[in-house]
C-alpha cells in the first residue's frame, strides 16, 4: 500500500509537470495549428537561463527564477515572430518539421552551455527538511513534487478563469474556432499568435524548473522528459485542454506505477522489459490508444470535405 | 520545341526515365566517372562518397513514403538500425555475447531489407488508421520504443554503450574484408564496399524513379494530394500505405545493412531521434518528393563537416576559442537549413537546380 501511494504521488506530481508543458502545446496547436516540436527545447532552454543566472551569475534564486520565466516566454514570442509567421497557411507537415529545425538550434546551444556536468538550479527545495524530502507513514514526499503539484492546479484555475473572463482569453478562444471570423469580428489574429506563444513558453519555463529542478539536475538528456508531454496531448486529443491535463496525469501515473510494480510485472509475464522501460511506457500508451481512438480521448473528430 | 523542358507532347516522353537525350549521356558519363574515378581517390573521399550513397538509399526510401505518399514517418532510422541489425546477425561473428551466423553477403543483404520491409509492414496499419500529426507522433513512439528494444535485446545488439562488430563482408564464398586482387590491381575493402553502394545505389535510384511512372507511384500521389480522393478513385489506402511502407523500409534496411560495415561497428545509441531527423532534414534540402532531391541531400549531408572544417580553417577560427566546436556548428547549420529551405524553397536543392536551369534554358526570356 505504501508502495502504492509513492508510486500514486510520484505519478500525479510527473503527470502535473507535464500537463503544464502539455497545455501549452494545446494552446499553440488550437491557435497557430503548428504542432511545436520545440516545445522541449524552450523548457529546457528556460532551465538552463535560471541555472546559469542562479548558479553562475549568483543572481539570488526567486528573481533568477522569474527571469528566466519571462525570458522562455519572450523566446517564444521571438520564434513565433521570426520563424512561423512567414509559415502561416502552410501544410502543418511542414510547419511541424520547421519547429524540429527550430528545436535543433535551440539545443545545440544550450547543450555546448550545459556540457558534460549535470547542472544545479540552485534552487532551495533540496535544503527543506530531510535532502529536500520529508515522510508520512512511510510515504517519501518531495518538496518540489508537492510544489509542483501545487503550481500545475493554481497554473491551471488562474487559466481557465483567464479564457473565461478576460478579453484575450475570449478573443483566443474565437480564434482558435475560426481565424477568418475572428478576423472580421476586429480580433488582433496576429497579436493572438504572439501571446500564446508567450503563454506557452511561460508555461514550459515552469515545467523546466520542475523537470531539472532539485536533485534532479539539468542535463542534455534532460529534454527527453519534455518530449513525454506530446504523448500526453495526443492521449488527450491535440485540440482539448482538458484533454492535456487527464492526458498528462495518465502517462504521470503511468510513469509512477511502471517504475515501481516493473519487477512484478515482469514476474507476470515472464519475460524481462528492460531497464528503463517506465519512460517509454507513456509511448506504448499512446500507441493503443490512438489505434483505439484516432482523435484521442477528448479530441475534436475532424470532418473532412473534399 | 525542345528548348521547352516542361512540353511534353506525348505521355511516354512525359513518364519516360530519361526525358531528354542529354540525361541519358550524363547519366552513363557520371556512372563511368564514378567507376573509374575512385581508383585515383584517396581513401578519405572514397569513404565519404560511399556514406553518402548509402544515406541516398535510406533518403530515397523516406522520400517514397513521406515525399511520394505523404505519410509522415518520424522512425526511418529505426529502419536503417533494424536492417543494419539483421545484416550483424546474419553475417556476423558470434561472440560470447552476441550471436551471428557468418552467412555470404548475398543472404543477408536482401534478407536486412526484407525484415526491415516486415517491420514496416506490421506499422502500416496504423498509418491507415490516422493520418498527419497523429501518424507521425506515433512514428515518434517508435523511435522510443525502438530505441529500448536496441539498447535492451543484448544478445543481438551488444547493448548500450557497447555495441557490436557489424557483418562480415563476404561475397559467393569469397572474403573481401582483407581486399581482392586481379592480377596487378589491388581493391581494397573500402574500394569493394564502394562499387556495392554504387551498384545498389543506381538499382535502387531507377528503382525509385521507375516507381513515380507505374500504378502504385500514381497511387502513392493521388493518397498525398487527397486521401479521400483517392479512397473515391478506388484506391485502397490500406493496401498502398503498407505498399508505401514497405518499400521505404526496405530501402532503409538495404542501406543500413551496408553502412555500418564501413565504420565496422554498431552502436544502439546512434538511432536516436536525432538520426531519425536526419533523413528529414536530408530529403527537405535535398528535394521533396523529387528522385534526384534526396541524392543531392545526402551528398550534402556527409560533405557538410568537411566544408564546415574548410571554412573554420578560412576564415582562421578552427583552433581560436569559438564557443561551439565544429560538431554543434554542423548541427546549427543543418537546423538553420530546415528552417531555410522550408521557409524559402520548399523543393531543396533540387529545386533550385530546377529554376536555374529553366532561367538558362529560356534565357534571355523570363519563360
Amino acid at each position: 500500500m505504501t508502495i502504492f501511494l509513492q508510486a500514486t504521488f510520484e505519478g500525479l506530481s510527473l503527470g502535473s509537470v507535464y500537463s503544464l508543458v502539455a497545455i501549452g502545446l494545446v494552446l499553440v496547436y488550437k491557435a497557430t495549428d503548428v504542432l511545436s516540436f520545440a516545445h522541449p527545447a524552450l523548457v529546457v532552454v528556460g532551465a538552463g537561463i535560471i541555472s546559469a543566472l542562479a548558479v553562475d551569475r549568483g543572481v539570488p534564486f526567486w528573481l533568477a527564477f522569474i527571469i528566466g520565466i519571462v525570458a522562455t516566454g519572450l523566446i517564444g514570442l521571438i520564434v513565433e515572430r521570426a520563424f512561423l509567421r512567414p509559415m502561416v497557411g502552410e501544410p502543418v507537415f511542414s510547419v511541424a518539421i520547421l519547429t524540429i529545425g527550430i528545436d535543433i538550434l535551440l539545443r545545440t546551444v544550450l547543450n555546448n552551455w550545459i556540457g558534460l556536468n549535470p547542472r544545479y538550479l540552485g534552487d532551495p527545495f533540496p535544503s527543506f527538511g530531510n535532502f529536500g524530502s520529508f515522510q508520512i507513514t512511510g510515504v517519501t514526499f518531495k518538496y518540489l513534487e508537492l510544489a509542483a503539484l501545487f503550481t500545475a492546479i493554481v497554473i491551471i484555475s488562474l487559466l481557465t478563469v483567464f479564457f473565461k473572463k478576460s478579453k484575450y482569453g475570449v478573443a483566443m478562444m474565437a480564434t482558435s474556432h475560426d481565424q477568418e471570423a475572428a478576423l472580421a469580428q476586429g480580433i488582433n489574429v496576429g497579436r493572438i499568435f504572439g501571446l500564446v506563444w508567450l503563454i506557452a513558453g511561460i508555461l514550459g519555463g515552469f515545467a523546466g524548473f520542475f523537470i531539472t529542478g532539485g536533485f534532479n539536475t539539468l542535463t542534455q538528456a534532460s529534454f527527453i522528459s519534455a518530449l513525454r508531454a506530446l504523448p500526453a496531448v495526443v492521449i488527450g486529443g491535440l485540440d482539448s485542454i482538458p484533454g492535456a491535463v487527464v492526458g498528462s496525469l495518465i502517462i504521470g501515473l503511468t510513469q509512477g506505477y511502471v517504475a515501481y510494480y516493473q519487477i512484478n510485472l515482469e514476474n507476470i509475464i515472464g519475460f524481462s522489459l528492460g531497464s528503463g522501460f517506465s519512460l517509454i511506457a507513456p509511448y506504448l500508451i499512446m500507441f493503443f490508444i490512438l489505434l483505439i481512438k484516432p482523435d484521442g480521448l477528448f479530441g475534436r473528430e475532424e470532418v473532412e470535405r473534399v | 520545341m525542345r528548348k521547352r523542358p516542361d512540353l511534353y507532347t506525348n505521355y511516354k516522353s512525359e513518364s519516360a526515365i530519361f526525358s531528354t537525350v542529354t540525361q541519358k549521356i550524363w547519366f552513363f558519363v557520371l556512372i563511368s566517372l564514378s567507376i573509374f574515378f575512385p581508383l585515383y581517390l584517396s581513401n578519405y573521399w572514397i569513404l565519404l562518397v560511399t556514406t553518402s550513397l548509402l544515406i541516398a538509399i535510406a533518403s530515397w526510401g523516406l522520400n517514397i513514403v513521406s515525399g511520394m505518399a505523404g505519410q509522415i514517418n518520424l522512425a526511418h532510422g529505426v529502419f536503417v538500425g533494424i536492417g543494419a541489425y539483421t545484416s550483424a546477425v546474419i553475417g556476423g561473428v558470434a561472440t560470447s555475447s552476441v550471436i551471428g551466423f557468418e552467412l555470404d553477403m548475398i543472404i543477408w543483404l536482401p534478407i536486412s531489407g526484407i525484415v526491415a520491409a516486415l517491420v514496416g509492414i506490421i506499422i502500416s496499419p496504423v498509418s491507415a488508421r490516422l493520418k498527419g500529426l497523429n501518424l507521425g507522433l506515433v512514428t515518434l513512439a517508435i523511435v522510443f520504443i525502438g530505441s529500448h528494444f536496441f539498447s535492451n535485446f543484448k544478445s543481438i545488439t551488444g547493448g548500450a554503450g557497447l555495441g557490436r562488430k557489424a557483418a562480415k563482408l563476404k561475397f559467393l564464398g569469397v572474403d573481401l574484408d582483407s581486399g581482392l586482387t586481379f592480377g596487378n590491381i589491388i581493391l581494397e575493402k573500402n574500394l569493394i564496399i564502394y562499387y556495392f553502394s554504387l551498384f545498389l545505389c543506381v538499382l535502387l535510384g531507377i528503382g525509385a524513379k521507375n516507381l513515380t511512372r507505374t500504378k502504385i507511384g500514381r497511387a502513392f500521389s493521388a493518397i498525398r494530394d487527397r486521401d479521400i480522393a483517392a479512397e473515391a478513385l478506388g484506391i485502397n489506402l490500406f493496401k498502398y500505405k503498407m505498399y508505401a511502407f514497405a518499400l521505404s523500409s526496405f530501402y532503409a534496411g538495404i542501406s543500413g545493412s551496408l553502412l555500418f560495415i564501413i565504420s565496422g561497428g554498431i552502436e544502439p545509441g546512434t538511432f536516436s531521434l536525432l538520426y531519425s531527423i536526419t533523413f528529414i532534414a536530408i530529403v527537405i534540402i535535398g528535394g521533396v518528393g523529387t528522385v534526384l532531391g534526396p541524392l543531392y541531400g545526402a551528398f550534402f549531408f556527409t560533405m557538410l563537416p568537411g566544408i564546415i572544417q574548410n571554412v573554420l580553417h578560412l576564415v582562421g577560427a578552427a583552433d581560436s576559442g569559438f564557443f561551439l566546436n565544429p560538431g554543434e556548428i554542423e548541427r546549427i547549420v543543418f537546423g538553420f537549413f530546415i528552417i531555410f529551405f522550408l521557409v524559402v524553397e520548399p523543393r531543396g536543392i533540387w529545386g533550385i537546380w530546377f529554376r536555374l536551369r529553366n532561367y538558362f534554358k529560356a534565357w534571355p526570356f523570363s519563360y
